[in-house]
Formats: C-alpha cells, structure tokens, sequence
C-alpha cells in the first residue's frame, strides 16, 4: 500500500520538479565509455569510436530527468584529471571491460587512486563490468570480488554487468543513476 | 585603498580587478545550472586581467582552464565564444590543455559555422605534431568550406601550424588551392598567403604557383597586394627575365585600389632592376597620393619617395612642388620627411630656404626625427660644400638645443664631417663649437671637441682666440675635461710657435691640479716644451696610435702576464687586423658602426672591424696540434669572402702566415635549414704548384644549419721562394636532409661539392704594416732605388687611387699622406712595412697624378729596403 500511494507521489512530483543529475564517466582506455553515452544517448551501438582525446559533454533526458554526462577519456596522460570532473557529481560511472582480464589489477589501482581523493568523498559509485556479450568476459560477482569492492567504505557502491553494445541490463544502469539524482541533491 | 570615483569617472568599470578576487570567482563555472550573464562577466574579468598584462601562475593558469572546460555544455551563444576566448588565451599558460581537443572536434561538426570556426583557432594552439595527424581532416573540410569565418580561420590555424608541423600542413596544398577561388576576398587573401608560405623553400614552385595566379583572377586588394610582394621577392631571387612579373606590377600602378597602386609603386622604387620608365610613373603614382587627404596615404608616398631619393634623386624631382607644399603639413613626420626628401634632391639655390624652414619646426619634432634631419643635413654638405656656413649654424642649434646625448653625438659627428670635408668650415665650427662647450652638460662632447680643438685650432689664421675658451674648461670643468684641455693647449704650443710662451705659464698653471691625469700631463708637456724637444711632442700628442686599440691593449696586457721586461714594448709586433670570428649577420651591422663613428674617431685604416668578442687566432690555432709545429703565428689577414652573402653556403677565408707555413682558414655557413653537412672540407688547386707542397687538410665534421664553422688547410713553402699564386676552391662535402618533423638527418646522405671563388695569395700577405715615426729620415737613409712608373687603369679619382695602393701593397700610411687635398690632381703618398720573414724595413713612395684624359692616374712608385728580393716582389705586383 505505501508503494503504491509512493509512486503516486513520485509521479505528481515528476510533474512539478524536472530533475537534474550530473554523472561522470570515467576507466581504463577502451573500457567503452564514449560508446555507452552514445547507447545511453542515442540507443544505438556505433563501432569503431576513435581514442576520446579530452572529455565528451553529452546531456540526456530520460523521462523528467536531465543527465549531464562527462565522459573521460582513459588513457594514462587523462588520468590525473579525472578528479577534476568528479568533484561534486551525483555519481562516478566506473567502466571496466569485463573480458580483458590481464586490466583488472590496472583498473583496481586506477579506481582506488581515484576515489580515495578527498574531496571525492561518500559519492556513490557504480561500477560496470561492460562488455558481458564477448566470451570469457567476468560476471559482476567476479568484478566484486577482483576489483575488492567490498572493502570501499563510506559510500553507496554498486555493480552491474552490461553490454553497451548488445544493450544488456542499460535499463537498470539507468533506474539505479536516476535513482541517485535526488539522493545526494537534497 | 580603493578609491570610490564619482560615477561619470568609472568608464572603466574592471580597472580596480584583482587577480585573486577574480580567481575566486570562477566557482561560477562549476555552478548547474550554468547562469550565461555571471559566467560572462567572469571571463571578460580574465581576458580584461590578461590584457592589462596580469600574469598567472600555471597552476592558477590551469584551474580556471579547467573550470572554465565546464562551460562546454552551455548553448548560450553569447557564453560559448567568450569560453572559446577565455580558452585559447589560456590554453598556452595551462597545462593539459589537450583536454579540450575532443570537445572542440565535436564543436568542429556542428552546424552552426561559428562554434566551427572558434574551435578550429583553439585547436591551432594546442595541436603538436602527434595529435595533428588525428584531426587533420577536420583541417582540411574547413579549408574548402564556403564560409569564410570558417575557411579563413582553417587557413590562418593553417599558416601557424607550419611551425608545428610543416609535412602535415603541406599535405593540405590541394585543399588550400582550392580555397584560393573562395568568393570572400579575406579568404582569398589567406589562402594565397599560405600557398605562398608552403613553397616558401622552393623558388620553383614559387615561381610557379606566382605566375599562375598571376593570370589568375586575383580581385582582392589584399590578395593583389600580398602578389604584388610575392613577384617581388621571385624577382629578386631569381633573376628571372620573365616579363609576366614586371608587367603584373606595372599593370597593379593602375588599379583603382589605392593600397595596391601604392604597393606597385613601391616594390617599383625598390627592385634594382626597375627601367626608368617604370620608376616614372610609380614616381607619378606617388605624387598622386601627396596631394591626398589622407595621412596615411601622404605619410607612406613621402616615406617611398625619401628612399627612392637616397639611390636615385632624380627620378624624384618632379615631386618637388608638392612636397614643398607638405613641409607645411600639420603632421610632423610627414613634413620632416619631406623636407629631408627636398634636402637630398635639393639644388643649390633652395638650400638656404628650407634649412631656414625646417629650423622653423624643429621644436615640434621629436629627437628620432632631429636625427633623421641631422643626417639629410650632412649628406647635403658634400653636395654643395659652398653652403657649408648655414649648415654650420644649423647643427649648432640643434647642438645647443635640448636633447639626448644620442641626438647631440649625431649632430656632431656631423659637423665633424662637415669640418673634414671643407676646409673652410673650420674657423666658423670652432667658433660655434668654443661657444657650445662653455655650457654643455654631456663631458663626451665636451672631449671630443677639445680634441678637434687642439688639433685645428692651431693651424687657423687667428689661434690665439680658442685658447681662451680652452683654458677655461681648465677652470670649471671635471678631471676628465681639465685633461682633455691640458692635452688642447699643450697642441698649440707645439704647432703655433708664437703662443709657446704664453701656453708655458698656461701649462705651468696645471701643475696644482688635484686631479693626478691631469697634473701628470702637464708636468710632462710643461718639461718636453722647455726642452724644445718637437719630436716627442709630436708623437705624443699629434701621432695616432697606428694599431687598433684593442690589439693594442691585448698585446700590451701579453706582454705584462709574460713578466719579461728585459726587451723593450715593441709597438710594431701588434698585429694590425682586428681579429675577432666572422659572422656574416653581423657585418653588415658593424659595417654600419664603424661608417657612424668614422667621423669622430681618427680613421685606423685598417680592415674591417666587427664587434664580435675578438678571439686572438694565435690562442686558437696553437690549440690545433697539427699547426702546432708551424711556430709563431706572424700575420692574419683581413677577411677575403668567398662567396656572396645570399648563397646557400656562405664561405669566407682568413690566411695565417706562419715562418713556413700558410694556414688557410674557411668559415663556412650552412644556410639551409633542412641540410645538415658532413666532412665539410675545401679543396685548392694553387696556379704554380712548384711553389708550394700540400701539408694536411681538417674538415668540420658536422655543419648545422646557422651555424659558422671553420675547416682548415695548411701548406708548406720556402721562404726564398713565396708562393704568389691564386687558388682554384671546392668547398666539398656529404649533405643529409633533415627530416623537419623529427630534426633528425637521414642516415645516407649524398657527396656534393660547390665552386667558391678563387683566393690570391700576393705580396702584400708577407708584409707586415708597421709605423715608423719620421718617415722622410727613414727614407733618406736607405739606398736610392730606381722608381717604377705605371698606370691605375680608369681610377678616376685620387682617392680612390690612395686607398687602392695602400690595399695592393698592404702597408700602413705615414705622414698623414693618406689624406688626398680636396680637388688637387696629384698627390704623394707614403708608406712603411717590414717583412714578415727577415723584419727587413720597406717603405715607400707614391707619387700620383690623374692623367690628362682624365679616367686614369699615374703612379711613380719608389720602394726602399735592404732586401732587394722584396723589392722586386712589391713592384712586380703592379
């Protein structure tokens, strides 16, 4: 019963408040990160992205939501600025590509560099292991459990396995992020 | 403390910003939603900081960069290319700036031309050469497009990319051509200035792509203007006979666009080849424009015109009327331009009236200019000598004038030059110049016309006037004026026998002098004037030094370390070359310098100086062991160039004489930025081989581009035997390209070689310049020789003839005989010099005389010595 008169109210709320988050992606090179804005945006898997040399903008809305996306690119030289674009964002989007496993140590220090900065401190992070539709590619438990995971205190953390190209599980990716919009704002 | 101002006072409403609280500010970028009208004014708070020359630190540098990258999601138009300011400002003191590349290549795909053209700048700035070849095809769309905010902005980004990274950009060439048929005329404009810029190493390829677009249909003024300038410098650099250049300039004279006739007119007035027909009429072009209402148009005619005057006065005549009409003129550079135009072309009759008219202006004009006018002025004395006593009183009011040290040096150096040139200037300068240094505030000047006054004073028809003016420097100026004076009187006792007793008490006033210099140099002319002892004081007070003076100090200060003062100082040992490395960039400078000072310093007639650290070549080539051996080093040569100055390599040789050996030193020049060379070494071919033997030859191992090097040959020769031969030179080589995105040479290479021009090696290299203190003695006491009669073919003036003599010969001139008397027809000229082997004494005597047609002079040359052998050598070189 309280669910129900819950969504009602998000729903009249929704009419009245349009919401805003602003989310930063960040991960190793080629983990997929310019092409999940892009699936995330436009719905559609577009090969061959070139090297992003510097940060993508990119706003989404999704139903009464506006998504301001930083998307990072990963490669070791931008690396040092990423904390740059996470101060004060709703989320930090981790992306890590699940079948190239020989980076999963790389992409641990990398995360752990990352939000141990201070002024990064209690925003929700959501790892995705991307890339589940190739062979051999790890589950979310393994990412968990490689990646230590468990052991991040002080803040939501969360991870999923998705396929930007195939579009697996990007729905939920984007119920827990529009989840997390007013969490931190208010 | 700031200061409040009243509200119509605080036009400028940024000019009390501080750096800090700006900075501060800039959380405003971060803030969501973004608020256009606060993150505007923000930026125009950091563009306003830059411009008034505020500096950041790189980490202040790179936050607000960074923040500012925040504003990539605004749309606001007005925000966007404020951002894209604020960033391309920046992006040059920030660190990590290629953050924003992938956002401004997506801003280089959007619709919208202005986010296009904005972006492509900024990429510009940040581009290296590795990031370069990823977005080059954004480079090259832009440069096709029609829009010209874009396209132009592509082909500037373009232009300075080439630094960066010239092979990508020359990649682009087909796409620039294209550009150059854009309808806009600012992208027309830009896109020939590039194509120009990307050949700009290869005059072929210039030449062609000029005469192409030459037929073209070229309808900007800018872009006629930049061709005009392009067929230039093709002309210039080729030499080429093709009319198509020569006609497009003359048919731009005719254009309707005043910028374009102007350039036509100009490059006209400068190129060396121009016929007078062309000059004319750009003459007539240029007086066109003194008659416009425009300023600027009248400023640049009148400024084309004074340059065309100095090589050709004539051609500027017909101006004449109109530029008397512009002395009038509100703007005072264009009526001292004028009136130093009308001074070089002027005719004796209007001398007087414009000197009378520019003295009118002279105060509304500023010390530059007062130069300017100085100069026109003394070139004016030579033309007409007659008008000497307005000139005169000219520069003597611009000497009592206010003004700079520099601007009073000029002036007189000027009336120096005047008093050297005509005689009968003398007695109305050294009255001015008395009256001047009873109240001149600069001691420099005050020096140098005691000089002048010691010296010619006593040879005027009333000396006695000036020593009052002297003495009484004695009484009121400082130590190093009292001793300029003393050094003046002591002069006119020894050269105007009447005032001997008079300078005597004069003299003996000194003695008291608190000042040490100054007590010393009176004691010792007090006692050498008692004694009556003339040839000291001669050569004490009269005689110049006949040595540079920097060999002078170098040998003195030698001569001190070596701590033997058993031997006397001998004076003849200095060598009489200034020595010092050569730079081919720099001579052209010092030649300058030394043509400014020549009218003040007493003329050292030896070579040309230049003002590079002077490097002994002894030090130098004792640290070479293979010349080790060769002994001391008895003479350098002056600097014999090789090649002309604009030639790829630039060679230029110094000959070391050794006892038995000579070292011939080449000072190369790579002047091609895209070569290196390697073993760079020169090959000679002597015309009498039996004189001398091939002793060993060191390369310069690397030559890199801009940089002088010297490689070396040495040869051996007998004594009894001097090699006077010519040689035939190869300067050879291996040259490697230079790859110019790396900087590193290729690894092959190929061997080449390149003529250099032949090299003498006479008499005059193995004598020795050296100063003898009574010359006609000296001359008396050696044996009689029978004289050489010969001709100077077509050496028309006595001068000339001096100068040639003394330069075949290589002696240095004694007796002041190298001073020809103004429009006599004969003259005598001594000489003296010493073998550079037995140190054998040579002097000689010439006698000139201009024959009678006038185009050649006749010498009678005795030479004395006591080594018959030199002396057949010496008149064997005529």
């Amino acid at each position: 019963m309280m669910k129900f008169i819950d969504s009602i109210l998000n729903f009249f709320k929704s009419l009245f408040w349009k919401q805003e988050m602003e989310l930063t992606l960040v991960g190793l090179q080629g983990s997929g990160k310019t092409t999940l804005v892009n699936v995330i945006s436009y719905g559609g898997f577009v090969e061959d992205t070139i090297p992003t040399i510097g940060f993508n903008m990119k706003k989404v809305t999704k139903g009464n939501v506006t998504i301001k996306l930083w998307d990072i690119g990963g490669q070791p030289r931008f690396r040092g600025m990423w904390e740059r674009y996470c101060r004060g964002v709703n989320a930090i989007v981790y992306v890590v590509d699940s079948a190239d496993r020989e980076k999963f140590e790389q992409s641990k220090t990398a995360l752990l560099e990352l939000i141990n900065k201070p002024p990064l401190a209690k925003i929700p992070l959501l790892v995705l292991a991307n890339k589940n539709d190739l062979a051999g590619s790890a589950s979310a438990d393994e990412i968990i459990q490689l990646l230590d995971l468990k052991s991040i205190q002080g803040r939501e953390v969360c991870c999923y396995s998705i396929s930007a190209k195939n579009s697996v599980n990007i729905d939920i990716t984007l119920d827990w992020l529009i989840k997390h919009s007013s969490s931190v704002n208010h | 403390m700031v200061v409040k101002k009243d509200d119509d006072e605080s036009e400028l409403v940024f000019e009390n910003l501080e750096k800090g609280q700006v900075i501060q500010e800039k959380r405003a970028f971060n803030e969501t939603p973004v608020h256009p009208r606060k993150c505007s004014l923000v930026i125009s708070q950091f563009l306003y900081l830059l411009s008034r020359g505020d500096t950041f630190t790189t980490t202040e540098a790179t936050e607000i960069f960074f923040a500012a990258t925040k504003l990539f999601q605004s749309k606001d138009i007005p925000l966007r290319r404020l951002m894209w300011l604020l960033l391309k400002e920046f992006s040059l003191l920030s660190q990590d700036a290629i953050i924003v590349i992938s956002s401004l290549t997506k801003d280089m795909t959007n619709p919208m031309s202005l986010y296009r053209a904005n972006a492509i700048r900024i990429l510009c700035k940040i581009t290296d050469s590795f990031i370069l070849p990823q977005i080059d095809r954004y480079f090259k769309q832009s440069i096709v497009e029609k829009d010209p905010h874009v396209a132009s902005s592509a082909l500037v980004s373009s232009i300075h990319l080439l630094k960066v990274s010239p092979e990508i950009v020359k990649r682009w060439v087909n796409e620039v051509q294209e550009a150059v048929n854009n309808k806009s005329n600012m992208v027309q404009y830009h896109a020939i200035a590039l194509l120009h810029r990307i050949k700009q190493h290869d005059r072929l390829a210039v030449t062609k792509a000029v005469s192409t677009l030459i037929k073209g249909s070229i309808r900007s003024p800018y872009s006629q203007a930049y061709l005009i300038r392009c067929a230039v410098e093709v002309i210039e650099e080729t030499n080429t006979e093709d009319p198509v250049f020569y006609d497009y300039i003359n048919s731009c004279l005719r254009s309707k666009n005043e910028m374009v006739a102007y350039e036509a007119a100009r490059s006209i007035c400068a190129l060396k080849n121009s016929s007078k027909k062309e000059i004319t009429s750009a003459v007539s072009v240029l007086q066109n424009f003194l008659g416009s209402s425009k300023s600027t148009l009248k400023f640049a005619a009148v400024r084309t015109l004074n340059k065309l005057a100095q090589t050709n006065p004539a051609a500027v005549i017909p101006c004449n009327v109109d530029m008397e009409s512009l002395i009038t003129d509100s703007n005072r550079s264009i009526a001292t331009l004028a009136i130093t135009t009308l001074l070089k072309i002027g005719n004796e009759s209007n001398v007087e009236r414009l000197i009378k008219q520019i003295a009118n202006f002279l105060d509304d004009i500023n010390d530059e200019f007062k130069i300017v006018v100085v100069e026109a002025v003394t070139l004016l004395s030579q033309k007409f000598p007659k008008k000497y006593k307005h000139l005169i009183l000219f520069l003597n009011k611009i000497l009592r004038d206010e003004g700079t040290l520099q601007l009073k040096q000029s002036t007189l150096d000027a009336i120096l030059t005047v008093v050297n040139n005509i005689p009968e200037s003398k007695e109305i300068a050294l009255t001015e110049l008395c009256d001047f240094i009873e109240d001149c505030e600069f001691p420099d000047l005050s020096v140098q016309i005691l000089h002048l006054l010691g010296q010619e004073g006593p040879l005027t028809s009333q000396p006695s006037q000036y020593i009052r003016y002297i003495y009484n420097r004695v009484l009121l100026d400082s130590g190093i004026i009292r001793a300029a004076a003393v050094n003046s009187i002591a002069k006119f006792g020894l050269l105007y026998e009447p005032m001997k007793e008079k300078v005597i008490i004069l003299l003996g006033r000194c003695l008291l002098d608190e000042d040490d210099e100054v007590r010393d140099r009176a004691t010792l002319y007090l006692q050498l004037l008692k004694q009556n002892n003339t040839r000291e004081l001669t050569r004490l007070l009269v005689d110049d030094v006949p040595v540079p003076l920097v060999n002078l100090q170098k040998s003195l200060e030698h001569y001190i370390n070596d701590g033997d003062f058993g031997q006397a100082f001998d004076l003849g040992s200095v060598s009489t070359v200034i020595e010092s490395m050569p730079s081919p960039i720099l001579e052209g400078k010092s030649s300058k310098q030394t043509s400014q000072s020549g009218g003040v310093t007493p003329k050292s007639l030896s070579t040309e100086s230049n003002d590079g650290a002077p490097e002994s070549y002894s030090t130098k080539l004792a640290q070479i062991p293979e010349f080790s051996t060769f002994g001391k080093l008895l003479k350098s040569s002056e600097i014999v160039e090789l090649t002309e100055n604009e030639t790829e390599y630039v060679v230029n040789c110094v000959k070391h004489i050794f006892k038995e050996h000579i070292v011939f030193q080449f000072n190369c020049t790579n002047t091609l930025n895209y070569q290196r060379l390697e073993n760079v070494s020169v090959k000679m071919i002597p015309s009498n081989p039996k004189s001398v033997k091939y002793e060993c030859s060191i390369p310069i191992e690397i030559l890199n581009f801009d940089e002088i090097q010297s490689c070396f040959v040495a040869i051996r020769y007998h004594p009894d035997n001097l090699p006077l031969c010519n040689f035939k030179n190869t300067l050879k080589f291996r040259t490697k390209e230079i790859d110019p995105s790396t900087g590193e040479p290729d690894d092959q290479g190929y061997d080449d070689q390149y003529s250099i021009e032949e090299l003498e090696v006479s008499v005059k290299d193995f004598i020795q310049r050296t100063f003898v203190t009574n010359w006609k003695e000296e001359f008396a006491k050696l044996p009689e020789q029978e004289p050489a009669t010969f001709a100077l073919v077509s050496v028309k003036n006595l001068n000339d003839a001096v100068k040639q003599m003394i330069s075949t010969l290589g002696m240095a001139p004694a007796e002041k005989s190298e001073t020809v008397v103004p429009k006599s027809n004969k003259h005598q000229l001594f000489l003296s010099g010493k073998s550079l082997s037995t140190g054998a004494l040579i002097l000689a005597r010439a006698r000139m005389i201009l024959d009678q047609s006038g185009l050649n002079t006749d010498v009678e040359l005795t030479v004395k010595s006591d080594d018959q052998n030199l002396i057949d050598l010496i008149l064997s070189s005529f």
